[in-house]
């Protein structure tokens, strides 16, 4: 009967054996890379609010008071994930910018169920339609305003992107505020002008690098390339949330100006700061 | 708790994948090709359930519609002309005649004749634009202008000149430009796939 020293003795052989049938597809060098890139990517995830760096980007911040004007004219709130979707056969880095824009419309959701201002989500392809339903859902149930959810509308458009360009086209005109967040492709501009017709407030966002002088023409607020990505971290908690990033910039630029002044007095001015300011 | 199932097994089949692309195993391709393959089976699987369930309610929009029943009445219409085009007996599915046809006929002229406003589009949109922000768009616009002069089909010294100034300028100054935000979508796309990943959520509790 094999003991505990034997089981672990083969568990051990094992692995040598898994590791000695295996070699570094990249070599050394692009491997221990990646792993450099993962390590600073998981450093940068860990806090999901800005650490670095707070901003308005695409006037987020007034999305309550889009709202609240919404809510006086008793207009709707259109939001458009795009053109992307979830499952359509676009590029993957398309597909990724419907899932991007879903922190904002949790966002925008949570406002319009907090002014009393119907959401209408237009989407073309049905994951996305489902999962912008449970987002507006889920917006409803933390305001505590579920009572308003019947209200809101998830309106799958149809498939391909003139589907969707048609819809915004022969949609209901002049919502209070409109939002266009996701994916684009060369329908944009008729998408985009659909929006923004008679809206009081239009944010745009996307990532498709090809289609940002359309969201630039168009838009109030806008998101360009990588700041669709930013815009979910700076929605943050609270005010406090954000005096603690001031500081903490404010306590990176000190620490930058002391490493820069004292690597300068070290190599020119030949004063040895380091006992000063560590001790020893 | 509850999400914490979900997000194990997404962090374990993301690091699997991620192990599988940096290290060559016959062990590790295999798992990893099988994942692949439930993937792709779970994309189709939600693609069918999203059109049953698109089905389901405009029959039920159909049937407590009131006045507006046109609309589903021509999203299941159009359902059932493009499944009987591509499963009536002897169909061979996306590539039958008829289901070209339907794309070639009906569908591909509907599209162009949509994609044919874009220039008007784009005239309403600079007009959008110079009323929003004036000194940027008036500076995008100089530059596409710029742009148009440089892309003249003219012959002669003028010509060539403008032809290798057009090839500078997309090279450099736009390319540059085109370049630096291709570059930043990428780091911001990799760290949202990390976000992902990890189930990490950005947006607020307020």
């Amino acid at each position: 009967m094999p003991d505990i020293g034997e089981l672990i003795g083969r568990l051990v052989g094992l692995i040598g054996e898994v590791l000695g049938a295996s070699s570094l597809r990249l070599g050394i060098g692009p491997t221990l890379a990646i792993a450099g890139i993962l390590l600073v990517l998981l450093s940068l995830v860990a806090r999901p609010t800005s650490r670095w760096l707070t901003r308005d980007l695409g006037h987020l911040t007034a999305v309550s008071r889009s709202m609240a004007l919404a809510a006086e004219s008793g207009a709707i709130a259109a939001f458009s994930l795009g053109t992307a979707g979830i499952v359509r056969s676009v590029a993957a880095a398309a597909r990724l910018q419907t899932l991007a824009a879903l922190p904002i419309l949790s966002h925008v959701a949570r406002a319009a169920a907090r002014s009393g201002v119907p959401i209408e989500v237009t989407v073309n392809d049905p994951v996305a339609a489902m999962l912008a339903e449970s987002t507006v859902l889920e917006a409803h149930r933390r305001t505590e305003t579920l009572e308003r959810a019947s209200r809101a509308r998830t309106l799958y458009v149809g498939e391909g992107r003139a589907t969707a360009a048609a819809h915004a086209l022969a949609g209901e005109p002049r919502p209070g505020a409109a939002f266009v967040m996701g994916g684009l492709g060369e329908e944009a501009l008729i998408l985009l002008d659909g929006f923004a017709a008679g809206a009081r407030s239009t944010t745009f966002g996307t990532a498709s690098a090809s289609q940002a002088t359309s969201v630039l023409l168009d838009g109030e607020g806008t998101l360009i390339g990588p700041e669709l990505y930013h815009a979910p971290s700076d929605l943050v908690r609270s005010g406090h949330d954000r005096i603690a990033v001031f500081a903490g910039n404010r306590i990176a630029w000190a620490s930058l100006a002391v490493l820069v002044v004292g690597s300068l007095l070290v190599v020119f001015g030949g004063v040895d700061i380091v006992t000063f300011l560590v001790g020893h | 708790m509850r999400r914490s199932l979900p997000t194990a097994l997404v962090v374990v089949v993301g690091l699997l994948l991620l192990l599988d692309f940096v290290v060559v195993n016959p062990s590790l391709a295999a798992l990893a090709g099988t994942l692949l393959e439930y993937i792709v089976l779970i994309a189709a699987a939600a693609a069918i359930t999203g059109a049953l369930a698109l089905g389901l309610r405009q029959v039920g929009l159909l049937r407590h519609g009131g006045e507006a029943r046109s609309g589903p009445l021509l999203v299941l219409g159009g359902m059932a002309v493009m499944l009987i085009a591509g499963f009536y007996p002897g169909s061979s599915g996306a590539t039958d005649p008829a289901v070209r046809w339907l794309v070639a006929a009906l569908l591909m002229p509907l599209v162009a004749a949509l994609f044919g406003l874009l220039f008007f589009f784009l005239l309403g949109a600079a007009q959008r634009g110079l009323r929003l922000r004036s000194r940027e768009t008036t500076v995008m616009l100089l530059a596409a202008c710029a742009a148009l002069v440089l892309l003249l089909p003219l012959g002669g010294i003028v010509g060539a000149w403008l032809a290798g100034a057009s090839s500078w300028a997309l090279a450099v100054p736009i390319g540059g430009v085109f370049r630096g935000l291709l570059i930043g979508i990428a780091i911001a796309t990799a760290i949202s796939a990390a976000r992902i990943l990890l189930a990490v959520d950005g947006a607020s509790d307020d």
